[in-house]
């Protein structure tokens, strides 16, 4: 094994970014960085490095510096300094320790949040600047493993989890079987051509689990909906590739999930409750495939619920009554303003709301995000360390008399499930379709 | 990386708490995941759910779907659930050795 800097020095042992470093020549790095720098990023990284004039402003905006005790190193822009600043300055002439330290740096010390961004008088998107170290870090080969493995899933089938295409039909067909125990002859239609809603999911729904799309089809059959699900690859909208920086995937994997949509002529994208799916369809694998908007109207579970309740489509037994507080996703919130919608759910299905402090695009990240929880148990102890200023705004939810989180993510799910269990902080974890399913009026 | 200990046997563990070597599960293994999980007794169930899994890993060098095991098992998805609280990934997956599931688990 290695005994290289930025593994020593952080305790990381991760085969991914050990073995990936072995294989580098300084040649190597420097053209790989180049060939991203002149061809793949243009005006946009120029503005935002040229732009900083090193305020410092960015630090109070990001939860890896306020967990750390304000230590400089986890500022955004000691990020920026640890990898792009000085690619650029040394026009890509770095050593394999420096680009391993960039590595741990940029998938694992950020989660591609944008909340710094809100906080830099010019708006400067760190978030991409990161994105940009991830890209040469998959172009160079030094990936975290864990992440890796869930691109290369992506790459062989379509879906983050290596299921197999009768393995997903049958785990549809089986949730359906175990709903009409509930509901009588509840369907969960394939390729129904014409739809009015296309569902998609991630794939850790079918893998483990499938009580999230029973739920969502007694939601669905519930509000006499016109929905389907596809049988064929293209059901999965999550995007690890997109994290890794393996953008020819990204791409590929929002080409197969629009065309599973197009191909059955339905109206719109209903997707399920993830926030990074979420981005990587409405951001940034459309814009890498060449659509400023999605080519089909694409909504998130919020929008659809939200909808659900203001056009009375669905009815509620009673309120739910366990006191809740809600979490903010970064990809649905700061990424496509979702606040006030979910609020709007939160208060037609929950009798006792209570505010986390800071929330809507303010709030704390899940520290899951971007990515990072992806890149595995190498990488957990440091992740739940930098969880410290989440849990201190969970507890402070907590002593208002929260009992119950909503989090409309299932990154942040894990990320939350991990400090809530590290801090001993005693708070359940609820998605809208858990809360929506449990209170919902059945139809006759 | 970390080691912990059951009725004076070591394992090593990743920072999930997942056994780092599937050669070094035993029964020794599956007490301390229970103790950890918070499971009152290990049944029959249990060990079926564990029996299953190992199996299907040894043939496949990955965990199977919840389908998958609910088929081996004939249990319901919501008694999978009763079993192991925190999930077939992340409960039994954790009892019978295996590595833990990448992916957003």
């Amino acid at each position: 094994m290695t005994e290289s800097k930025a593994v020593k020095d952080t305790a990381i042992d991760d085969q991914g970014i050990i073995k990936g470093i072995e294989q580098l020549s300084p040649e190597k790095i420097e053209r790989v960085i180049n060939q991203v720098l002149k061809s793949e990023t243009g005006a946009r990284l120029k503005t935002y490095v040229d732009t900083c004039v090193h305020c410092g402003l960015c630090s109070d905006g990001c939860h890896y510096f306020l967990a750390h005790d304000r230590d400089p190193k986890y500022s955004p822009a000691a990020k920026v300094k640890q990898t792009l600043w000085e690619i650029i300055r040394k026009k890509g002439k770095v050593t394999p320790e420096f680009i391993e330290n960039a590595a741990v740096v940029a998938y694992t010390q950020c989660n591609l949040c944008k909340r710094c961004a809100m906080y830099c008088p010019f708006g400067l998107d760190i978030a991409y600047v990161m994105s940009v170290m991830r890209r040469i870090c998959h172009k160079l080969g030094v990936v975290p493993l864990y992440i890796q493995d869930t691109a290369h899933s992506h790459s062989v089938t379509k879906n983050q989890m290596w299921i197999k295409d009768d393995e997903w039909v049958d785990t549809l067909m089986w949730q359906e079987e175990e709903a009409q125990d509930e509901v009588e002859n509840l369907r969960i239609p394939l390729d129904k051509e014409g739809a009015d809603v296309f569902y998609s999911v991630i794939g850790p729904e079918p893998k483990f689990r499938a009580q999230l799309i029973y739920q969502a089809a007694v939601i669905m059959n519930a509000a006499g909906e016109n929905w389907t699900m596809p049988s064929m690859p293209g059901w999965d909208n999550s995007d690890m590739c997109m994290y890794t920086g393996d953008y020819e995937m990204m791409e590929r994997l929002k080409k197969a999930h629009f065309e599973a949509a197009a191909n059955l002529k339905v109206k719109k994208i209903v997707m399920g409750e993830c926030g990074h799916a979420f981005r990587s369809v409405y951001d940034m694998g459309n814009r890498a495939l060449g659509w400023k908007m999605p080519p089909l109207e694409v909504i998130h579970a919020i929008e659809y619920y939200n909808d659900l309740f203001v056009k009375e489509k669905i009815k509620i037994k009673k309120k739910f009554d366990r006191p809740v507080t809600l979490h903010d996703p970064c990809n649905i919130v700061r990424g496509r303003g979702l606040h006030e919608m979910s609020r709007n759910i939160v208060n037609a299905t929950c009798k006792n709301f209570i505010e986390m402090t800071p929330n809507r695009e303010h709030n704390y990240c899940c520290v899951a995000g971007g990515g990072v929880i992806n890149c595995g148990p190498p990488f957990k102890n440091a992740r739940v360390d930098s969880g410290k200023i989440k849990a201190e705004q969970l507890f402070a939810a907590k002593a208002k008399g929260a009992e119950v989180v909503i989090a409309p993510c299932h990154n942040c799910h894990g990320g939350l499930e991990d400090i809530i269990h590290h801090y001993g902080i005693d708070m359940e974890l609820k998605f809208f379709g858990d809360i929506i399913y449990e209170i919902l009026e059945l139809p006759e | 990386m970390a080691t912990v200990e059951m009725n004076g046997t070591s394992f090593e563990v990743d920072e999930d708490g997942f056994l780092l070597d599937y050669k070094s599960f035993t029964n020794d293994w599956v007490e301390y995941v229970r103790q950890q999980e918070g499971i009152d007794e290990l049944n029959d169930e249990h060990w079926k759910v564990v029996n299953v899994l190992q199996d299907y890993y040894e043939k496949n060098g990955i965990a199977p779907m919840v389908r998958v095991l609910s088929k081996l098992t004939k249990y319901k998805l919501k008694h999978i659930y009763e079993l192991f609280p925190s999930g077939p990934g992340k409960g039994a997956c954790k009892m019978a050795g295996l590595p833990k599931p990448t992916g957003c688990v």
